[in-house]
């Protein structure tokens, strides 16, 4: 049979979604050259099945400030990556059909102007006027004009190319089975790929698994409370161009945006099929992102979907993402459980988790996304 | 309804018409969908009421196959689209005079194929199209595809299509047949022909064409369509065994229409949603669902029939609907004791049909070479324009599958949901990347099948709410 190949690499990253391909791009750019698992390809999970949509707006106060610098990084990988990966700062408005959402929605302004981020109140006449398309349902929103969105199925990819290029290990079809450790410090990940298994010798692993996270992480004893939720997305057939921002109502259950090449994509916002890795679409799901899609933007009532799909979310507890070592295991760092806003915040933790592995702190506090907050 | 349907028939042509006869006719209540107006699907297809000249004996023997379905009491859904369905043998259907989705205890899928497109030089010029679509210009609505056409492609209907142009006042200037017939089955082809004739007006096809002077080519195919913005002519060629152009033989033929009659692929995305499982069987047209026996698929109580299960004409889909008929009755207590002995009596000509079936496989399964003319600026996707150079590309940055590729590139992503090329899309990916086509996978078929209104799709009946589509 098979003997087990060895390599080794200064840093293992399990897992190609855009948090794995965003830190395997950093650290490459900082001179290190990463290996990067992938059980399947890269960006084929959340990442790139995901509503694209890249906000700040609405958003826990704990990671506004990481959405605020993810998109100063999103600007710049615009021009950088090689490879138009379609971001477009098209604004995000939040919709409410309610007073009570509108209260909601002012409360959070006011934090938000607070932190620094500029968003508008926008009244039902405001609404009508900046973007006409929308239903007669809203009453107002919220706006933020640096929100924007970009193309889920090229960024991550993208990101992982560059990678490439600047000399990272890319390792499609590869499965992370298990971490060695020895004397409390992790000596290597133990893979397997088409060919068989093989060792990857190395000090230090970066765990960015997703909703995957939790079950490589119980072999080392860790818990990580992550569950799996079904997300769906329909989309439309090609049309003319509609609107530019990345439109979201919790009323309606429903987020929406329009495709460089005019396909609508619409999303279920508030996942209702928790705990599972089914990708299936399940036809109510569908039926309320029909009925939310023709109630949020009438001229859809005269349009076809051409397809649905559905992504697996990793909710934490708070929704709030996990980055954080482990005592008693050096050089393992988990990155995961970004809880369904993970594509906006991949290139701001990739860029984290580089400056914590090469220059030994992270520019940004990290504290609030320990794993311990989750044990107390 | 005050019953509730046992057993939904999809697709009324041959092979459902006869499950759906076979199944009523043991008892069952059954509901026999299609998306056209008329049954009959390819093969018995009504033609249009003002068609001149008579019904053909095809088209009498499908009018009374019809008749018998009625007089059995099947619920005829006419002008219905099954768009989706789920693991857990839920059918989601789109029309008027059927419910928005069914979970019935079987369901036996007779959907047929769709034509299958070759992607050479030209082949998006406007004059290229393919039989088909002549086929349904000239049937239902009288009208000549062009005025110099030629015919490429391989099979007998390729000779019938090219009667009825001729006889429709066309000048066919070729048909050219890419399989190296004569050299070939001459053995075969005796009771091939033995066959074809039985069903479609084959002998008198042979005549007009001798008649008209028709030139007719075996080992012989398109290398390019020629022309700036219309078909002008094409460049074509001799064949090797592989169906490869041989270098040098290349002619130049004038036309203003080209007719491609390479055969069809087996429509199986309902079968993959309902969790059938699949084979790639190239000489039954593509990827195929296993079946048992009974024509039962892996899935419990999914049946397939008829050249959706795999390329074998009208007369091998009705003896397997037939069968399936029988077997999803008394699946579910209807007959149950006579129907091994009802299917045992079906099993000659079930043999008899599939040997013809393997037969016309071994002539006129296209060869490899065929998969070879395309060129870098050939678009492989026309939905999304998507070239042969757009793939290479995709595969330059590490894609090998056939999700990445599309991902990457949107080939497959437009209207025609794949139908017109992921076939192209994933033979160029195994030529570039030197897999085969099982290591290039398929791509997952997504609800809606077919485009669908969204106000449709928004009345799907919310008590199933937690069946779920693939
Ligand atoms: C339908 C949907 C809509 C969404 N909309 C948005 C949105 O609009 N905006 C936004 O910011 N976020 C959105 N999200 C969330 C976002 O997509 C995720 O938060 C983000 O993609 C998470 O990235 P990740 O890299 O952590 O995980 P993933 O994308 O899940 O990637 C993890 C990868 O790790 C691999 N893996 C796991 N275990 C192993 C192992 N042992 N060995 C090798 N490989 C392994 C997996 O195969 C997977 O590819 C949405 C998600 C979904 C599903
Ligand atoms: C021009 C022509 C001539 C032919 N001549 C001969 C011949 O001489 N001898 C011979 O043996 N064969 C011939 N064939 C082939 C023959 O027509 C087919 O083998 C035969 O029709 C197969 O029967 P079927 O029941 O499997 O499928 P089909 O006849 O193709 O019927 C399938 C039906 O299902 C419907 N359908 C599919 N999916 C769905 C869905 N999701 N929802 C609702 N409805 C759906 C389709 O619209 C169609 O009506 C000919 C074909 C053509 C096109």
């Amino acid at each position: 049979m098979n003997t087990q190949r060895k390599v080794n690499a200064p840093v293992v990253i399990i897992g190609g979604g855009i948090v794995g391909c965003a830190t395997a791009y950093y650290l490459a750019q900082a001179g290190v050259q990463a290996t990067l698992l992938e059980k399947s390809v890269l960006g084929n999970e959340a990442s790139g099945r995901n509503g694209g949509g890249v906000r700040q707006q609405c958003r826990d106060r704990r990671e506004r400030a990481l959405a605020m610098a993810s998109v100063k990084l999103w600007v710049a990988l615009r021009t950088k990556l090689g490879f138009d990966i379609e971001y477009n700062q098209g604004g995000n408005i939040r919709m409410a059909t309610t007073e009570q959402r509108m209260d909601d929605l002012r409360r959070e302004s006011e934090e938000e102007l607070q932190d620094g981020l500029a968003v508008e109140m926008w009244d039902r006449e405001t609404l009508r006027r900046r973007a006409p398309y929308l239903g007669e349902v809203f009453i107002g929103g919220k706006y933020c004009a640096t929100d924007g969105t970009a193309n889920p199925l090229l960024a991550p990819r993208a990101l992982g190319w560059a990678a490439k290029r600047l000399g990272a290990t890319i390792m499609p079809r590869t499965e992370a089975l298990h971490v060695q450790v020895q004397a409390g410090h992790v000596t290597a990940v133990i893979a397997k790929d088409p060919t068989g298994e093989l060792v990857i010798e190395t000090p230090r692993v970066i765990h960015a698994g997703g909703p995957w996270t939790p079950q490589l992480a119980q072999t080392l004893g860790v818990t990580v409370p992550i569950v799996p939720t079904r997300s769906v997305v329909a989309v439309t057939q090609r049309l003319p161009h509609l609107f530019d921002e990345f439109i979201s109502s919790h009323d309606l259950g429903v987020y929406a945006r329009q495709a460089r090449e005019g396909h609508v994509h619409v999303g279920g916002a508030g996942a209702e099929h928790d705990d599972t890795f089914d990708q299936t679409t399940p036809l109510g799901t569908i039926e309320k992102i029909a009925r939310g899609a023709a109630g949020m933007i009438p001229a859809l009532r005269h349009v076809n979907f051409l397809r649905t799909w559905a992504g697996t979310i990793e909710n934490t507890p708070d929704k709030v993402a996990i980055m954080d070592t482990v005592d008693g295991i050096g050089g393992y760092i988990i990155a995961a459980g970004f809880s369904g806003h993970g594509f906006c915040l991949g290139p701001i933790a990739g860029k984290l988790l580089t400056e914590w592995l090469v220059e030994g702190e992270a520019s940004m506090p990290l504290e609030q996304f320990r794993l311990t907050r989750f044990q107390k | 309804m005050t019953e509730p349907i046992e057993i939904v028939v999809v697709g009324a042509g041959p092979g459902g018409l006869s499950a759906a006869l076979a199944a009523a006719q043991a008892g069952a209540r059954v509901a026999l969908v299609d998306n056209n107006r008329q049954p009959g699907g390819q093969y018995f297809r009504q033609p249009a009421r003002e068609f001149r000249g008579a019904a053909s004996p095809h088209q009498r023997q499908g009018a009374d196959l019809w008749q018998r379905v009625q007089a059995a009491g099947v619920h005829w859904w006419a002008e219905t689209t099954a768009w989706g369905a789920a693991e857990t043998r839920v059918l989601t259907l789109a029309g008027n005079h059927a419910p928005s989705s069914i979970q019935p205890p079987a369901i036996i899928l007779a959907t047929g194929t769709y034509e299958r497109t070759v992607a050479f030089p030209g082949w998006t010029l406007p004059g290229v199209m393919t039989a088909g679509a002549a086929q349904t210009l000239l049937k239902e609505q009288h009208l000549l595809p062009g005025k110099k056409i030629l015919l490429v492609g391989t099979g007998p209907l390729q000779l019938v299509l090219a009667a009825e142009l001729v006889r429709a006042g066309a000048h066919v200037v070729a048909v050219l047949e890419g399989a190296p017939i004569f050299q070939k089955g001459a053995a075969h082809l005796g009771s091939l022909w033995g066959q074809w004739e039985r069903v479609v007006e084959g002998a008198s096809s042979w005549l007009t064409l001798a008649s008209h002077a028709v030139p007719y080519r075996t080992s012989w195919g398109i290398v390019a369509a020629n022309g700036n913005r219309q078909v002008a002519g094409a460049t074509i060629a001799r064949l090797d065994a592989a169906w490869q152009p041989v270098a040098g033989s290349e002619e130049q033929i004038a036309c203003d229409t080209i007719c491609l009659g390479y055969g069809f692929i087996p429509f199986t995305a309902l079968a993959q949603l309902l969790g059938a499982q699949m084979t790639w069987q190239p000489e039954l047209g593509g990827d195929v669902p296993t079946r048992d026996a009974n024509l039962q698929t892996s899935a419990p109580g999914v049946y397939a029939v008829g050249d959706g299960a795999g390329i074998g004409g009208a007369a091998l889909a009705q003896v397997e609907g037939e069968i399936a008929g029988i077997a999803a009755a008394a699946q579910l207590g209807h007959h149950a004791d006579t129907a091994a002995q009802k299917i045992q009596a079906l099993l000659p000509r079930l043999t008899r049909e599939r040997q013809f079936q393997k037969m016309y496989a071994a002539l006129f399964t296209p060869g490899a070479g065929l998969d070879t003319l395309a060129r870098d600026e050939t678009i492989l996707c026309r939905c999304e324009e998507i070239t042969q150079a757009d793939v290479r590309r995709a595969i330059a940055l590490g894609a090998n599958s056939a999700g990445e590729v599309k991902s990457i590139t949107r080939g497959g992503m437009g209207d025609c949901q794949g139908r017109m090329c992921s076939h192209l899309l994933a033979h160029a990916i195994a030529r570039e990347t030197q897999q085969t086509l099982a290591q290039v996978g398929r791509v997952r078929p997504r609800p809606p099948l077919f485009p669908t209104p969204i106000p449709v799709l928004g009345q799907v009946q919310a008590a199933r709410a937690e069946e779920s589509l693939r």
